[in-house]
């Protein structure tokens, strides 16, 4: 009978210190680790380059402009300008910021009203 | 300039310019403005040319709004030197279709022609320079 109580107390005891063990990465202290996850997702946001519609460029000049810019295929650059002209905008081109600025800068020399936006 | 087209690509990859002189006038004029605006700040288009890059930010950076002007200038300044060509290279070809669509943009700015609406309230003179540039932009770009 002793020897089986004390067969149970060492499992307990053991049963008791895996609990233990296993609960010990849940335990919060400090939410520093949380605030800097939320910088680092911070830095990553991409920027978008937006292409904006006016009532005067012609639809084909929109094509020929993104197909040379971006190099992106007919298909796609014909959906983009029809977003363009069904939403009043549409984004061309995500990511680092200045790439993003640059994209910008070569379709307004182009001719079509662009800005850059961080993505939300 | 209506009937046949105003620009051609030709086989050996140029593309030949069938304009007439009232055509070449108003292409003329278009560069020259386009030129004008980007080095006077007084110009009536130089607004239409400085739009915002990040409207986000009071100023956009220096580095690109320099560059922008550089590149708007050269380009203008290439269409106007080959203004009176017959034939363009792909690089001429290309300064022609984005200095007028700039000068068709800055064009419907200026006037306040910011929607359909407007482009049809606008006065028949404006409407007939919109369609001029409208159409040789699209004669243009067919060559692409």
């Amino acid at each position: 009978m002793d020897r089986l109580r004390s067969l149970l107390s060492i499992e307990a005891a053991v049963w008791d210190t895996r609990r233990m063990a296993s609960t010990q990465p849940l335990r919060r202290t400090t939410t520093e680790g949380d605030v800097q996850t939320e910088d680092a997702v911070e830095t990553k946001k991409p920027w978008n380059v937006i292409v904006w519609n006016d009532p005067v460029t012609p639809m084909t000049v929109v094509v020929v402009i993104l197909r040379k810019i971006f190099g992106y295929s007919n298909n796609k650059c014909t959906q983009l300008m029809l977003a363009v002209h069904h939403e009043g905008r549409a984004l061309v081109w995500s990511g680092h910021r200045e790439r993003a600025e640059s994209y910008c800068v070569k379709l307004q020399v182009a001719g079509l009203q662009s800005t850059i936006e961080q993505d939300t | 300039m209506a009937g046949s087209k105003v620009f051609t690509r030709r086989r050996d990859g140029r593309v030949e310019v069938r304009m007439n002189e009232h055509g070449r006038s108003v292409v003329r004029s278009a560069f020259a403005n386009v030129l004008a605006a980007e080095r006077d700040p007084d110009h009536e288009w130089h607004v239409s040319l400085s739009g915002p890059i990040d409207p986000s930010l009071d100023q956009d950076n220096p580095v690109s709004m320099l560059a922008r002007q550089t590149e708007t200038s050269t380009n203008a300044e290439l269409a106007s030197l080959t203004v009176d060509e017959q034939f363009l290279n792909d690089a001429e070809a290309w300064v022609w279709l984005t200095t007028l669509q700039v000068a068709l943009r800055s064009t419907a700015q200026t006037n306040g022609l910011h929607n359909d609406e407007q482009l049809a309230a606008a006065d028949e003179e404006m409407l007939s320079y919109v369609r001029t540039l409208q159409s040789l932009l699209f004669d243009l770009a067919a060559c692409f």
